[in-house]
């Protein structure tokens, strides 16, 4: 007996590989979305810090937006670099 | 008389006196006496002077009395008696006839009297006995319908009747409504009087009703003799006439027909009530105010009968209706007519309450049992509501009378299921929700309350008084199908997450990721729901679009790769955005390492594609193409789900496994296994030997399912959900409370169920999971707690065992 594949439709679900499940600005899933975001994905993309820490993009850029004085990364309060 | 005129001598003026008053009663109750005119009027001058003419009225209506006793009264019952049954009906016609004649003859006389009586009256003879002319004659009418009438033995309305209706039928024939009168018909005899053509009284018949009206009329017993058969008549047609044209039949208005057919009724009537203006008789129409009912002007009574016929016709018909309301609702869009008609009806007749009960019990009896299926039930509501709000626009009848379908459907399992499958119209016989929902107009389910300054506070119209007094005024009421329906369970959540389940279902199962027609039903739902109940679906959909596109460019990586590092098959797949999707079903399963290396492959190209993420598989969804050669036959282009796929793949390696090698190989249990193995069982691929073997069967013998190429997945699979089901959901969005729930009872001690209801609403943040919460369900929920051990329940509150 031989058996030929013609073709096989595979389901699969997609999450970032982060050390964390949920963004820890706002608490939601890292594989859902911002609160201000309807689509979870490329439209809502999380960001690595140098300290190793990630968020959603736009939680962080919030967050470093309203620091006036010097922009930390809010879990261990090292000075914010984006990671290359 | 003589003997008086010839002795005038002794006390002349008392035999003066006598002599007249004589004389004058002979002129009273013997109009033919040949009295002068002038001794006559010598006589009551007299008689006045003596003042004894104020006994002559007292006189004349005891001496009518007395005669009528006597003889009158007698005589006329026995007439109509006297011929026992054997006469013909034309016969009994002619002997009531003659019964009345000869009542009218005996008491002529006293008629011309009282006559007489009032002219001179209203010459200045004779005094006024009480209340004048006028009273004098209603007191004589009066003393003929008592002793008459006092008792009348059943026969005067039992011939009566006969009369009646045979010049009924004559009457209506004649109108041309011919083949009503059913017994004439069939005996091949004239349609109206029923005897053979060259016997027919028809013309004789209603001669004999105007003479009998006009006798009555003059004896004023028209209203008293005929009324009840009249009345019962009528009754009995139009219930016949109803029943024969109307029952079951409800495509068509019967409205004007009915009013066409009283108008021929009434030409009827008018011949029974009418005759003395047209017969010439001498009765005097007195004047409206001192009579009641006898001297009505004829049109007048007319009227009356015709609004007495009316109101009759509306209450038979709206009972009829009320009784077949059930399947006029069942039939709504053809049966337009009969509601309408009932509606018209039921406004004229205070019948809303037994229309109420009746159809409440209707729905009862007929529709909520288990003997019905959900989709049924669904279809009648949605007719009930169709055809009710066209009969009550106020839609208090809808609320009524439905509330128990909606109480009932809240306790089945399926309804909802069943209305999501209605609205995306997946079920089949039920496209009305399906229509209902890209019509034009959508009522959106927020609560809208700009409606307030929308409507006129002139228009404004009380409820009905049954309308259910609740804090949702008529307003409120909504007749909107779809709101009504996503009501039953008071919140839309429930639905929309349905929807959701069924949308994720029909997504994984179709292969070609066309979407359009979920984009559009999601697009009509998002116009009924609003856009943020909707937002899940919509990135269902998106990842439906975005997963074509990442395969085709995978696709087109993988085709600029060389000849050797082309994979083994070809794979797509359906990427989801978990956190977006119902929960699916976890399941494992060990797929063969030639479609894990695939997939890993895929999973590379897609990290490439998206940096920093990467794909976690669901290795039992999906489907799977596939051909099978065997030595004497192929299978091709066989579509199975991937078990299936993964267990024929093995054989491929080698001919013959036992459950437990394929259970093992496959990290599946063996019951599973076993299921799945069916279906290549069925194809003849596969066969079951002793000792739990399962081999190859390279070449089949006969196998008659062999040029079935394409087979779909085996029956037992067929409609298999790849989602979690509502109830399973629920059970663990509770089982997430129990932590809250461990949590308030470790530091409150003790709690009521109330109390620890209030407490999760208050705490607990809504996500996408429905929190609408049910007490019942909490209850139900810590009641197993208790069952388990893992809670203590004791005098209404809840606590934490001690050991704990």
């Amino acid at each position: 007996m031989k058996v030929k594949i013609k073709q096989w439709n595979g389901v699969a679900s997609w999450l970032w590989v982060a050390n964390d499940e949920n963004c820890g600005i706002c608490r939601m899933s890292f594989n859902g979305c911002c609160p201000d975001c309807k689509v979870p994905g490329d439209d809502c993309p999380l960001v690595w810090g140098q300290c190793s820490h990630c968020f959603h993009m736009h939680c962080i850029l919030k967050w470093l937006n309203s620091q006036q004085v010097q922009q930390q990364c809010p879990m261990c309060r090292q000075e914010w670099k984006f990671k290359e | 008389m003589e003997e008086n005129v010839m002795e005038p001598d002794v006390s002349a003026a008392q035999q003066g006196s006598a002599n007249a008053w004589e004389t004058v009663t002979a002129a009273l109750v013997s109009p033919g006496s040949s009295v002068s005119e002038e001794s006559l009027t010598e006589s009551l001058a007299l008689l006045n002077r003596h003042g004894l003419s104020d006994f002559l009225g007292g006189w004349l209506l005891e001496t009518l009395q007395m005669r009528l006793t006597v003889s009158v009264v007698p005589e006329f019952w026995s007439g109509l008696k006297q011929p026992e049954n054997e006469l013909e009906e034309k016969d009994r016609a002619w002997v009531l006839l003659t019964a009345f004649q000869t009542l009218l003859d005996r008491l002529g006389p006293f008629l011309d009297g009282l006559e007489r009586l009032g002219a001179w009256q209203d010459k200045g003879f004779g005094g006024l006995c009480g209340s004048g002319a006028e009273g004098l004659h209603e007191r004589a009418f009066t003393i003929i319908r008592a002793l008459l009438l006092f008792s009348p033995p059943t026969v005067l309305q039992e011939r009566v009747l006969e009369f009646y209706s045979r010049t009924f039928s004559v009457h209506m024939n004649q109108e041309g409504e011919a083949g009503e009168a059913e017994d004439g018909a069939e005996a091949g005899g004239c349609p109206g009087c029923g005897v053979p053509p060259q016997q027919c009284w028809c013309q004789e018949a209603l001669e004999q009703l105007q003479e009998l009206s006009h006798i009555l009329s003059r004896l004023r017993l028209l209203e008293w003799v005929s009324s009840e058969a009249v009345t019962s008549i009528l009754h009995k047609l139009i219930e016949q006439r109803m029943e024969q044209h109307c029952r079951g039949e409800y495509e068509r208005s019967f409205l004007l027909d009915f009013q066409e057919w009283l108008e021929l009724v009434l030409g009827w009537l008018s011949r029974v009530f009418t005759s003395e203006t047209n017969g010439g008789c001498p009765v005097p129409v007195p004047s409206a105010a001192s009579s009641s009912r006898a001297g009505q002007p004829a049109s007048t009574i007319l009227q009356q009968w015709r609004c007495h016929m009316h109101q009759f016709f509306c209450r038979i018909y709206v009972n009829m209706r009320i009784e077949e309301l059930f399947s006029i609702i069942r039939d709504f869009p053809e049966s337009k007519a009969a509601i309408e008609d009932l509606k018209f009806c039921l406004e004229r007749t205070n019948q809303r309450q037994q229309l109420l009960t009746s159809l409440k019990s209707a729905f009862e009896s007929r529709l909520l049992h288990p003997g019905v299926h959900t989709s049924d039930i669904l279809t009648v509501y949605i007719s009930a509501i169709k055809a009710l709000r066209e009969l009550d626009p106020s839609m208090v009848i809808l609320q009524v009378a439905c509330q128990p379908i909606r109480k009932y459907l809240r306790t089945r399992e399926d309804t909802v299921r069943q209305i999501v499958a209605g609205l995306t119209g997946d079920a089949e016989g039920c496209s009305d929700l399906a229509s209902e929902l890209s019509r034009a107009d959508p009522v959106t389910l927020e609560m809208q309350e700009s409606d307030d300054e929308g409507s006129d506070p002139e228009e404004w119209t009380p409820d009905p008084t049954d309308a259910v007094t609740d804090k949702t005024g008529s307003k409120r009421r909504s007749s909107d199908i779809i709101s009504l329906l996503v009501s039953i369970y008071g919140s839309k959540e429930i639905f929309i997450d349905e929807y959701r389940t069924v949308l994720a279902d029909r997504l994984l199962h179709q292969l070609n990721y066309n979407t359009a027609r979920e984009i559009r039903n999601v697009e009509l739902l998002k116009l009924r729901f609003g856009e943020s109940h909707m937002h899940y679906c919509e990135v269902m959909l998106k990842d439906m679009a975005d997963s074509r596109r990442i395969n085709s460019n995978i696709r087109e990586e993988e085709s600029r790769l060389g000849e050797e590092e082309q994979p083994p098959l070809s794979l797509s797949a359906m990427i989801l955005s978990s956190e977006f999707w119902p929960q699916l079903k976890e399941e494992k399963l060990e797929l063969p390492p030639l479609v894990c290396q695939a997939m890993e492959a895929y999973t590379h190209r897609y990290e490439k594609l998206k940096a920093m993420r990467t794909l976690s598989w669901k290795p039992h969804l999906g489907s799977v193409t596939l051909d099978v050669e065997l030595e004497d036959r192929v299978l091709t282009n066989f579509t199975v789900s991937p078990i299936h796929a993964a267990i024929i793949l093995h054989f491929q390696d080698k001919s013959s496994w036992t459950l437990e090698e394929l259970s093992g190989k496959l990290g599946v249990p063996k019951e599973t296994v076993h299921r799945k193995l069916a279906l290549w069982q069925q194809q003849g691929v596969l066969r079951e030997e002793a000792g739990g073997r399962y081999s190859v069967l390279e070449t089949g013998s006969s196998r008659e399912r062999l040029e079935r190429s394409v087979m779909l997945i085996d029956s037992d699979e067929e409609g298999d959900s790849n989602t979690t089901t509502q109830s399973e959901q629920r059970e663990e969005k509770l089982q997430l409370f129990w932590a809250y729930i461990q949590a308030m009872l470790t530091n409150l001690e003790s709690m009521t169920l109330d109390r620890i209801h209030s407490m999760l609403r208050m705490f607990v943040a809504t996500g996408p999971v429905v929190t609408e919460m049910d007490v019942n369900e909490l209850e139900a929920f810590l009641q197993r707690k208790v069952r388990e051990h893992q809670l203590m329940f004791s005098a209404g509150v809840y606590r934490l065992p001690k050991s704990n």
